[in-house]
């Protein structure tokens, strides 16, 4: 076991060099660099600051030898700061000799996303689970068609669409929920409840909409795994013996149907810090997704390749985790994976 | 497929695609109007006997743009996904066949692959490549084969533990024989329902890429860049944010449907 | 438990089985839809009773919520750069001089200043007892200290260059600063608008690059700096100690709403009391909703910038004149403004804003004319002779791409030039792309046939930067090539002249030439289209030629009208 772990965590530094090489050289590829912001087509400003800004951030230098530079200074986990004027740090704050702290990028959006991908996987699970079940149990009949269709519609529907006629509905024709933003204005003012309150009623529609189309997955996954199980030998036991129908369902069949699930949270696990820029600019929340377009469409590499590292470093921890959770869960499997 | 299309929704999603194939393979026929054709007199008219889905913001007909966008949307799901099927079979039976370091490396690929953003890689190849219809499917493409992959070398592997595979290796049946005669034709079933499936999320894929500007190039119509033209006015000229959307969720709900019913109905496991 | 309703629902849907056909899929969803936009009708906020019309008394007091689509970098606008930073920074700092609502040069932290005969020298003279927020004094050595600052090789700021051509700074007194140019640079003065000054004793000794000023700024304007909420919002309050005098508002509140679908949700929602509209809801929507034009005022502006399709000299056939020509006449320009802006901009056939006294009166666009264009182009030696359509000159089609970024506006003008030259048979391929690949593939590498683009118009009339032919190198901006010797000298003699007249005329003289050698089509100015609710009172209607914002300090809330004070802050 201990020898299989340390093979994997050994196979996760090739891995991270291939990703962040890969990563590296796409960014390079498109065209343009930091210096071609819409703001500083203008005029007034000079080619040759331009060329200053260029070779003070290496950008001047062979893509490789950036890489080396990048490499090294990760090598002391230093992810360095943003290209952007306020050259904010990328991941953690820094706190200057006159004691002013200035906040990660990273350190400031990661929280807000997880947030919202947590609550929306939680509202996924409620949802989707009993979905699955009863969807399995009348398989092929109304109930489970109408269920796959409602799914599949919420997956179906294209989310900035029905994001937009919802916080219309609710927010404009109704004076339902606030349409966008995290906060409402008087927030710093309330009290520890009214607060919590009022953030939840902002996250409520991004919650939603993100939910949305991920039930489609996972309820489908349940269902069709209640139906594996319910076919095998074991459940026939369990009926035989003359168990309810309740207990076989409940105590046998849906533990076991639920245990692939497992994996699939290993896998959203870097799901959950990734954003969505579609959601979040329509919502004006402040999150990674907005994070990294932005980076991108600035070519602010010390931010693209710091969320592409901490994003990757979790996808394979996540998927490790997954593999482990599996084997705990599943002794089948443990040995296999002993072996 | 009889069997898939016995269930209803499986059926229902079948027509349904079949339905706005039929519509974009003669849309040259049914289109009212030519779909390019600007009418500044007619900027956002609402829908009426002559234009059933009113006009977009250069008097164009939304329907006619509708019926040429259904091409260029269906198209780019299609080639898509075709891309990204190829490769995956290709490196999935590789993969599966050979195992060794090959199968090792490849699966690292994978990984590498499954844990680079998809925006972030077609964002940066579409920056380079700039945007067109073609490379907007290249790079979907390009960037969705994993998935298959993985789904192909795990039919392989469990193929060849068993007795027909098995027997004819025995038999002395050289690779590609075996690989093309035996493991590929059986392990069709899942691929097509991948397949299917992930045509649906290409098209979604295709208006994503279109909210953010980085669809299909002006002035040509597909049903995502017409829906991000209605996005700004959502309750004012609603018909051009509705009928997009409605195509977008029917056309991804019918292809969902009929791959779902597919594997249903095709899951040797679910025969009872 | 989960059997007992299934086994029910089984029962009961029973019959309804049979129905269960394609149509139910598009019934469902039609459904779904028709109860959003059913339920969407049925219009709730009406604020209560209020009478937006009733004239009030002045008042002090109240906050303004605006949109803005990003959010500043910083505050320092030397180093910030972007329009969302000078927005903001505008209300905290202030310049030596600044533009009146007339577009006139005022002072600003100048009291006056005074050109020296040899016109090579400027002395300003500062009003006095100027504090800066923080109560100390404000005095000339902050104007010099800024002056360094933009000047120094260390600071990351792309506008050093104008500055630097003081080849002295110096000051005389605490309230005197004089700068002398190696020779006369009439956009001086402007430039002196341009710069904020930044307080010396904050900032002395700090590296102005990474200093936490930039997100905690103390400043000599109307307001201050009360709360960063970073990606939510900035919020501003009065400075009691203004150099200017007193605002009315006391607080002003910038949320960044990245979208400007939902930024329009919002402000017909009562959330925001601003936010700048596009052509379709300022001319559709607003009239078609008396609710929102109730509580919404509606105002045009000139607009900042005009957009053009400026050709690539250095290709052919853009080098020869006729073509150019030519499709300037097969441009309908008054149909971009009313297809693209609907009918809100103006055409221009000079780049500077129209109505000011750098535009030339006597100039006026190319008019609409195919048979012209077709005249020119058959000059040029292009006819179809292939008879596909498509003209030609000895074999190689007349066909051109049209490169824009982003945008639009700027999309829909390109289908709509696209169209109109399609017809006297120039086929034009229309490429949309992000602006850091634009820039970077194709203005920098002068690897494009034509582009799409807009220009500011410039307050000041200098043009050397886009026109002069020196500044061809990549990354400058005369990237379209542009090479008039004739325009080169004009350019140059422009930047020594100090007499209002004697510069207008020359630059009267520079946009007749250009608009005849016609390296660009000037298609539209678009106006800008602010929406500010009507609760905010004291707005001059029309706008001034300086845009709607130019008395801003003025602007006050009637109590009555205010929103919740709690909620707004």
């Amino acid at each position: 076991m201990i020898k299989y772990l340390l093979k994997r965590l050994f196979w996760m530094i090739p891995l991270m060099i291939g990703i962040s090489l890969i990563s590296f050289f796409i960014m390079h590829l498109a065209p343009g660099d930091i210096t071609a912001s819409e703001a500083s087509f203008n005029p007034k400003a000079s080619e040759e600051s331009r060329q200053k800004l260029r070779e003070l951030y290496n950008l001047d230098k062979p893509v490789i030898v950036q890489y080396g530079l990048w490499l090294k200074r990760m090598g002391t986990l230093d992810f360095g700061t943003s290209f952007a004027s306020h050259q904010r740090p990328v991941f953690w704050q820094k706190t200057d000799d006159q004691g002013n702290v200035s906040k990660g990028l990273i350190q400031e959006a990661l929280p807000i996303t997880l947030l919202i991908n947590v609550l929306s996987l939680v509202m996924i699970i409620a949802i989707a689970l009993p979905l699955g079940v009863i969807s399995a149990l009348t398989r092929n009949q109304l109930p489970d068609r109408a269920i796959t269709l409602f799914v599949f519609i919420g997956f179906a529907i294209p989310g900035f669409w029905l994001a937009l006629m919802l916080m219309y509905w609710t927010g404009v024709a109704n004076d339902w929920l606030p349409i966008s933003g995290l906060h409402s204005l008087g927030h710093e003012h309330m009290g520890p409840v009214a607060q919590i309150l009022d953030t939840l009623k902002h996250l409520i529609l991004p919650v939603f909409i993100s939910a949305l189309s991920g039930l489609a997955g996972i309820s489908l996954f349940v269902r069709n795994g209640m139906l594996d199980v319910l076919h095998q030998d074991y459940i026939t036991t369990a009926r035989a013996k003359g168990l309810s129908e309740h207990s076989v369902v409940y105590g046998h069949a849906l533990r076991n149907a639920l245990l692939p699930l497992i994996t699939i949270f290993g896998l959203s696990i870097p799901g959950l810090i990734g954003g969505s820029v579609i959601a979040e600019s329509i919502f004006a929340i402040p999150g990674m997704g907005k994070l990294f377009y932005d980076a991108v469409l600035m070519r602010d590499f010390p931010v693209i390749m710091g969320i592409l590292t901490i994003g990757s470093a979790l996808t394979l921890l996540g998927n490790l985790l997954a593999d482990l959770a599996y084997a705990w869960a599943d002794p089948r499997v443990r040995r296999g994976v002993m072996r | 497929m009889k069997r898939a299309l016995s269930n209803p929704l499986a059926f229902a999603g079948f027509v349904i695609i079949a339905g706005i194939m039929l519509l974009a393979i003669f849309a040259p026929l049914i289109a009212p109007y030519d779909p390019n054709a600007i009418d500044v007199q007619a900027i956002l008219l609402p829908p009426s006997s002559n234009h059933w889905m009113g006009t977009d913001g250069l008097g164009r007909d939304v329907f006619s743009r509708m019926l040429f966008g259904a091409r260029i949307s269906l198209m780019v799901g299609i080639v898509a996904v075709g891309i990204a099927t190829a490769i995956g079979i290709v490196l999935g039976a590789i993969s599966g066949y050979y195992r060794g370091w090959v199968d090792v490396i490849i699966m690292r690929l994978v990984d590498v692959m499954l844990s680079i953003p998809t925006f972030f890689l077609i964002l940066a190849v579409i920056a380079f490549l700039t945007p067109s219809i073609w490379n907007i499917m290249i790079v979907i493409g390009l960037t969705s084969w994993m998935g298959v992959t993985r789904l192909v070398r795990a039919e392989f592997l469990s193929l060849r533990g068993r007795e027909f595979v098995m027997a004819s290796e025995t038999l002395g049946a050289r690779d590609g024989r075996l690989i093309f005669k035996h493991l590929l034709p059986n392990s069709l079933t899942p691929i097509i329902v991948s397949s299917v499936l992930g045509v649906a999320s290409a098209v979604l894929v295709e208006s994503g890429l279109s909210f953010l500007g980085l669809g299909v190039q002006a002035p040509q119509a597909s049903w995502g860049n017409i829906l991000t033209d209605g996005k700004e006015y959502i309750e004012f000229a609603w018909w051009l944010s509705l009928f997009p959307g409605l195509a977008i969720l029917i056309t991804v709900l019918g292809y969902n449907l009929l791959g779902e019913g597919l594997r249903d109905a095709l899951d040797p496991r679910s025969t009872k | 438990m989960a059997l007992l309703p299934s086994g029910l629902l089984n029962s009961a849907f029973k019959m309804l089985r049979r129905n269960l056909h394609p149509c139910l899929t598009a019934c469902l969803t039609a459904c779904l839809v028709a109860a959003f936009l059913l339920t969407s009708c049925g219009k709730a906020p009406s604020p209560s009773a209020v009478d937006y019309k009733i004239a009030y008394e002045p008042v002090n007091g109240g906050s303004t919520i605006n949109a803005m689509i990003g959010e500043p970098s910083g505050l320092i606008p030397m180093i910030a750069g972007e329009s969302a930073a000078s927005a903001i920074a505008s209300s905290i700092f202030n310049s030596l001089l600044k533009y009146d609502r007339n577009l006139e040069l005022e002072g600003e932290l100048a009291k006056s200043w005074q050109i020296s005969p040899d016109h090579r020298t400027i002395t300003f003279y500062l009003k006095p007892k100027m504090k800066w927020a923080d109560g100390e004094p404000l005095t000339s050595a902050d104007v010099l200290f800024t002056w360094k600052l933009v000047t120094d090789e260390n600071t990351r700021t792309p506008y050093g260059a104008d500055y630097k051509l003081v080849i002295r700074a110096e000051t005389p007194d605490a309230l005197t600063f004089r700068v002398t140019y190696q020779e006369p640079y009439a956009p001086a003065l402007d430039t002196w608008a341009g710069l904020q000054i930044l307080p010396k004793h904050l900032l002395e000794g700090q590296d102005i690059n990474t200093t936490p000023f930039a997100r905690n700024p103390v400043g000599s304007s109307y307001y201050q700096l009360e709360q960063w909420r970073n990606g939510e919002r900035i919020s501003l309050v009065k400075n009691p100690l203004s150099t200017q005098g007193e605002a009315r508002i006391e607080r002003l509140v910038s949320r960044f709403i990245p979208d400007a679908a939902s930024q329009f949700l919002e402000l017909m929602a009562d959330n925001i009391d601003s936010m700048n509209l596009n052509p379709i809801q300022f001319a559709r929507i607003f009239p078609s909703r008396p609710d929102l034009a109730e509580r919404i005022g509606l105002y045009k502006e000139l607009g900042n910038n005009y957009t053009y399709l400026g050709f690539n000299l250095r290709h052919k056939p853009f080098d020869d004149i006729r073509v150019r020509q030519a499709i300037n006449y097969a441009v309908n320009k008054q149909e971009l403004i009313d297809g693209v802006l609907l009918g809100l901009g103006e055409p221009v056939s000079s780049p500077y804003k129209p109505g000011t006294r750098w535009t030339n009166p006597e100039l006026s666009p190319y008019p609409y004319d195919p048979q012209k264009a077709l005249a020119l182009l058959k000059e040029a030696g292009f006819a179809d002779h292939d008879g596909d359509g498509i003209l030609d000159r000895n074999g190689k089609p007349l066909a051109f791409e049209i490169l824009t970024n982003q945008n639009k506006q700027r999309e829909m003008t390109a289908v709509l030039v696209q169209r109109r030259l399609k017809e006297i048979g120039i086929d034009v391929k229309i490429r949309v792309l992000e602006w850091a690949s634009f820039i970077g593939r194709f203005i920098k590498t002068g690897e494009f046939d034509s582009v799409l683009l807009g220009w500011s118009l410039s307050l000041d009339p200098d043009q050397y930067g886009i026109w002069h032919s020196s500044q061809q190198a990549p990354g400058q901006f005369n990237f379209i090539g542009y090479n008039n010797p004739q325009v080169d000298k004009l350019l140059e003699q422009g930047r020594l002249e100090l007499n209002s007249d004697k510069r207008a005329k020359i630059y009267h003289e520079f946009s007749r030439i250009l608009l005849e050698d016609s390296p660009i089509v000037y298609l539209y100015a678009g106006y800008g289209l602010p929406a500010i609710h009507k609760r905010i009172k004291g707005i001059d209607d029309p706008a001034p030629p300086a845009g709607i914002g130019h008395n801003s300090h003025e602007w006050f809330i009637p109590e009555p009208l205010r929103r919740n004070e709690i909620s707004a802050r």
